[in-house]
């Protein structure tokens, strides 16, 4: 989604970047959203305080709001998808296909889970 | 709700929020809602519990045992499921959705999970912009009646998922993705949790004030941090 997003913003999205803090996505505000999106997820609320004020200043505080937002819903579904053990939504276009090569998700499995922690 | 913060909460947002607690507070198909708000309780708890923080540092959860600090009267394998959903999403299995399951049904594992999530959004949230976490009300202790049968099939999930004509389609997706499908067994936590969820997502038509880009990066570095593939 984030590939075929940036590409319909004029650029390619450097995937890499989610999974790799030193890379830049190529997403404008790409290193603020991630502190926000870090902050976030790992609880770190004065830090987040810091980088709302921030958020506030560069993306407006409509901006802000959202991005915290996006953030607090996918906290919340990933936990769906964990519980679940939904399979990959297997799209079969061939920007699917390199995304899942990309990223690694081909060599996902849940037994291999299963078999490490129990 | 969100009332006291100059930050601009979308009214969609907020409404849907103060819906879905009020909903948490009601008698669920599987959960009272005095159990539903309990869970949400033990969702917070789980924070704080020592025997949770042991297990984020140990190589496997299953390597610790032991007792939560749990402030409800909950089943002790409620507890622990609620609190390995909230402290430790990424290492959890599909046997422990066994192990509940062999005491529990399908139906009050779906609903659990519901509720746990949408505590996760809204809790998230109000942390997130510096705001004290809400309050619930004491919950319905009248008892769950169930539901009616849900279309399901097996399609290679730990659980049946929803048949696909019977996913919702009102949420803007262009295909119908697993994640839709997931809780099927039980309507009534799609609704729940899709109801908290859906204005947190720039779906159709749902204004967010970022790229779409930029949502997706956020989205995307979620799951990284939750070691979520999904």
């Amino acid at each position: 989604m984030l590939r075929a997003s940036s590409q319909g913003e004029g650029f390619d999205a450097n995937l890499q970047a989610v999974v790799q803090a030193d890379l830049d996505s190529g997403t404008k505000n790409s290193q603020l959203l991630r502190q926000l999106t870090e902050c976030t997820i790992e609880m770190r609320w004065d830090d987040l305080a810091e980088y709302r004020e921030e958020a506030v200043k560069q993306l407006r505080a409509q901006g802000a709001v959202d991005a915290l937002a996006v953030a607090s819903g996918f906290n919340g579904i990933t936990r769906v998808a964990d519980a679940t053990g939904i399979p990959i939504d297997h799209y079969e276009d061939e920007l699917g296909r390199q995304i899942r090569q990309s990223t690694g998700i081909d060599a996902f499995d849940y037994e291999a889970k299963s078999a490490r922690y129990g | 709700m969100y009332s006291n913060t100059d930050l601009p909460i979308r009214p969609e947002m907020r409404e849907s929020h103060q819906v879905v607690w009020g909903q948490i507070g009601k008698t669920g198909s599987y959960w009272s809602g005095r159990d539903r708000v309990s869970i949400v309780h033990e969702a917070r708890a789980s924070l704080e519990c020592a025997l949770c923080l042991q297990r984020k540092d140990a190589l496997s959860p299953n390597a610790v045992s032991g007792d939560h600090d749990s402030p409800t009267d909950l089943a002790s394998p409620v507890v622990d499921l609620i609190h390995r959903i909230r402290t430790d999403p990424a290492r959890f299995t599909k046997s422990v959705f066994e192990d509940f399951c062999s005491s529990h049904s399908i139906g009050q594992y779906v609903e659990l999970i519901s509720v746990v999530a949408c505590s996760v959004v809204v809790d998230t949230f109000h942390a997130s912009l510096g705001l004290e976490l809400p309050a619930l009300a004491e919950g319905d202790a009248t008892e769950p009646r169930g539901e009616e049968p849900a279309l399901v099939e097996d399609a290679g999930a730990w659980l049946p998922l929803a048949q696909h004509e019977q996913s919702r389609t009102d949420l803007g997706f262009r295909r119908v993705p697993n994640i839709l499908r997931a809780m099927g067994s039980v309507p009534s936590a799609v609704t729940l949790f899709f109801t908290c969820f859906r204005h947190h997502y720039s779906m159709m038509g749902v204004p967010l004030d970022l790229a779409q880009s930029q949502t997706e990066f956020i989205a995307s570095r979620v799951s990284a941090l939750n070691q979520c593939f999904y």
